[in-house]
């Protein structure tokens, strides 16, 4: 059987680092996966990220990034990518924990064969639990962006005939939204 | 006269930024500032003070759990409201179990590669290492042929011309010398640390439900079902298995982890010397021993001016002594504000006005005690516990100092620990007293248990008028407390005053340096475009900076940009 990771990065605390476990916590909520699949919400984990992907056969991070891009959108990275960030400019915004996981996991002979971090790109990282117009409106193709990564990893998935509550707890109280309002697109139904 | 800029220096969590001025190669003056600023406890405001713990475990990655419980702490002091036997064992063991595992990483994959050259390691001979190693330790890991794959490799690694994770390193500077052997046998560890942090991180997760972030946590107790009869719930299978997990870490800290310490404190006696600065201690008393929290297993007080014989004692968590003697002061920080705030009184307004060594040149606030600088750590519990009397830390204490004599290395006192080696040696006497304690608490609950004692939550009652209360809990950076202001059920104020703040605070109105900035004054340097001597002393904190300041460092730099000006 095939392990899995899917694994949501971010500070819930600080705007639109939030939106790994966003992300995470809506498609945990509209698929159910096979068994093998862990889905966790990782927060901002350091190097117990370690723990989480060693020997997995495939891990997949979603995260927020900050290079440059307009605010929302979408690039996926190989391991390769991530590692080869190396020394240079920061990838994710939770380096150095990715970065030097993945050396680590490599030098103890432990990485996962494929990683690929999923990464948003942010507007604004002030402290908050609301995520950015742009972010949110990313949401959707972010998402199908994981569906179709998942299928390319031969990993099995259907959406559920009625979500499951999304857990999103910190979200703002003040401005009540529905986290299963998703902006801007359609979601695939079906994956496989 | 050279100007030297480290930044950022920690290794997790980054942006630590310090700057240090060097004449006739010795530090001459320093400033130590955090690129980050802060402002979550802004989201607490108005919210039910019940889930306040949820948010303040996100400050951290690290720390998930010590944010965690000084928060429901908080909210419990304000409200009076006492918790059942069961959950302060079952909160204590987590809390053991996670500074295990902090302490564990803090050593080996935080800071033991200022000591430790890679890059000798593949001029060493296992065998030798070995016999070594016996000599030294009975522990089973250290056979030739587990420290031959680890220096093999070590060697792949050389051999690819990619240093991969060992990129950063002062490899062969002229501060670094142990043996080659020395080098792999600590190396060796460092692979190990990893298998052991993980498995006091499986007891965080078996009794927390869930790591990182917990979350079996309520205010007035845990969440845990306690039933003999229901798999699934926390029985004695479970309970057996967390002592099985336990016994494997304590072993790793008696056997390797105090004897690595021991061994590189021999080896580098001059570090005794080095990097006092600060010497008033504070920490508070931690690991209750009843609902009410009024007798602990780990002691607090506070010591003044390096005088052990006058150290005072705080008797409990919330001591009086403790509440009214804290503040924070704003002259140096990117803060608005003139005067020292009692922290139930806090404001955190941003004033941003560029890095200026003069006048405001960090994201930390600087936390006074009396309106003096205080140390905080296992350096000030041990050396408050050692000049109280208390067994537990004269038991460990007088070992590692008998152990770094026998080792060939100087006849410590506890006044020797005012120094880089003696917060190292701190960390690991207090990792063998947390062992001790771990075994303790996870008797006190299997028997409170088995005596019919399932209760785990007293349910909070909130009153009308406004109410304050403090959180207190001896992390395994040093003191941290969460400071709360209940008004009609919810929150009015929140402040967390972090171990670090205390640390790596800048200077006070009255222009005392904070504990890193005063420990690097006077300080050699071998060479100084290459500070290593710097990451010593600063490392020897365990800096995480990341509840210290919230928030993202926008240049995007990630590693230690060393400028000479």
């Amino acid at each position: 059987m095939k392990t899995v990771l899917i694994g949501g990065m971010g500070n819930v605390l600080l705007g639109d680092d939030g939106v790994g476990p966003y992300l995470l916590r809506l498609l945990a909520s509209r698929y159910a996966f096979e068994k093998g699949v862990e889905i966790v919400d990782l927060g901002t984990p350091a190097l117990d990220l370690l723990h989480r992907i060693s020997k997995k056969g495939s891990v997949i991070l979603i995260d927020s990034i900050d290079i440059g891009l307009p605010p929302g959108a979408v690039r996926l990275f190989t391991k390769q990518e991530i590692i080869r960030q190396g020394g240079s400019a920061r990838l994710e915004t939770h380096s150095p924990a990715l970065t030097d996981t993945l050396l680590g996991a490599e030098f103890l002979g432990v990485c996962p064969e494929e990683v690929v971090l999923v990464g948003i790109q942010v507007e604004s990282l002030e402290p908050g639990c609301t995520l950015s117009a742009s972010v949110e409106s990313a949401l959707p193709r972010a998402m199908t962006e994981t569906l179709h990564l998942l299928n390319r990893m031969g990993i099995k998935c259907h959406c559920r005939q009625e979500p499951e509550g999304s857990g999103i707890w910190w979200a703002d109280a003040a401005t009540p939204k529905s986290p299963l309002d998703l902006r801007g697109g359609a979601v695939p139904t079906t994956i496989d | 006269m050279a100007r030297i800029t480290i930044d950022p220096i920690t290794r997790i969590e980054g942006h630590l930024r310090i700057d240090v001025e060097v004449d006739n190669n010795a530090i001459s003056n320093a400033w130590a500032s955090c690129t980050m600023w802060r402002g979550i406890e802004k989201i607490l405001r108005g919210r039910d003070p019940r889930d306040a713990w949820l948010f303040t475990q996100r400050f951290c990655g690290v720390c998930t759990t010590v944010h965690a419980m000084a928060s429901v702490r908080a909210v419990e002091d304000a409200l009076q409201l006492e918790i059942p036997l069961n959950a302060q064992y079952i909160r204590n063991l987590i809390l053991i179990a996670h500074a295990l595992h902090d302490h564990i990483v803090h050593f080996y994959q935080l800071s033991a590669l200022d000591w430790v050259d890679v890059l000798q390691i593949p001029k060493a001979d296992p065998a030798a290492t070995s016999k070594l190693a016996e000599s030294l330790s009975p522990w089973t890991g250290n056979s030739r042929l587990e420290l031959k794959a680890a220096q093999d490799r070590v060697k792949a690694v050389a051999a690819s011309g990619q240093l991969g994770i060992f990129q950063n390193g002062y490899w062969g500077h002229p501060a670094m010398h142990l043996s080659p052997d020395v080098n792999l046998l600590a190396f060796s560890h460092y692979v190990q640390a990893l298998e052991y942090q993980r498995k006091a991180l499986q007891v965080v997760g078996m009794l927390g439900s869930k790591t990182p972030h917990i979350q079996n946590l309520t205010v007035g107790g845990v969440a845990n079902a306690i039933d003999l009869d229901t798999p699934g719930s926390l029985d004695m299978n479970r309970l057996e298995a967390i002592r099985i997990l336990l016994d494997e870490v304590v072993r790793f800290v008696n056997e390797v982890y105090l004897v690595d310490v021991c061994a590189v404190a021999a080896m580098y006696p001059e570090w005794f010397k080095i990097g006092s600065g600060v010497k008033n201690y504070m920490a508070v008393p931690d690991l209750p021993l009843n609902g009410n929290g009024l007798a602990y297993d780990l002691p607090g007080g506070y010591i003044h001016a390096g005088d052990l014989a006058a150290v005072k004692t705080f008797q409990t968590a919330a001591d009086p002594i403790f509440r009214q003697s804290v503040t924070e002061d704003v002259i140096h920080a990117y803060y608005q504000g003139d005067k020292p705030l009692h922290p139930w009184k806090g404001e955190t307004e941003p004033q941003f006005t560029g890095w200026d060594g003069d006048k405001k040149y960090s994201w930390v606030k600087a936390p006074r005690f009396n309106g003096e600088p205080a140390q905080v750590g296992p350096l000030a519990q041990v050396l408050i516990g050692y000049a109280q009397g208390h067994p537990l830390t004269q038991k460990y204490t007088n070992a590692v100092i008998e152990k770094i004599a026998a080792l060939g290395g100087p006849h410590a006192t506890p006044a020797a620990l005012h120094s880089t080696l003696g917060r190292h040696a701190a960390r690991a006497i207090r990792a063998c007293m947390l062992g001790e304690l771990a075994h303790k608490h996870l008797q006190l609950l299997t028997e409170n248990i088995a005596k019919g004692d399932y209760n785990v939550f007293n349910p909070p009652v909130f009153p009308d008028h406004e109410v304050e209360g403090v959180g207190t809990h001896e992390a395994p950076r040093g003191t941290l407390s969460h400071w709360i202001v209940i008004q009609d059920a919810k929150i009015k104020n929140y402040q967390a005053v972090v171990p670090s703040t205390w640390n790596a605070s800048p200077r006070d109105g009255a222009g005392n340096h904070g504990p890193y900035e005063a420990s690097l004054l006077g300080t050699p340097l071998a060479r100084p475009e290459e500070p290593l001597e710097v990451l010593r002393t600063v490392h020897s904190f365990d800096p995480c900076m990341a509840c210290a300041c919230h928030a993202f460092d926008p240049s995007g730099r990630r590693i230690a940009q060393v400028k000479v000006l």
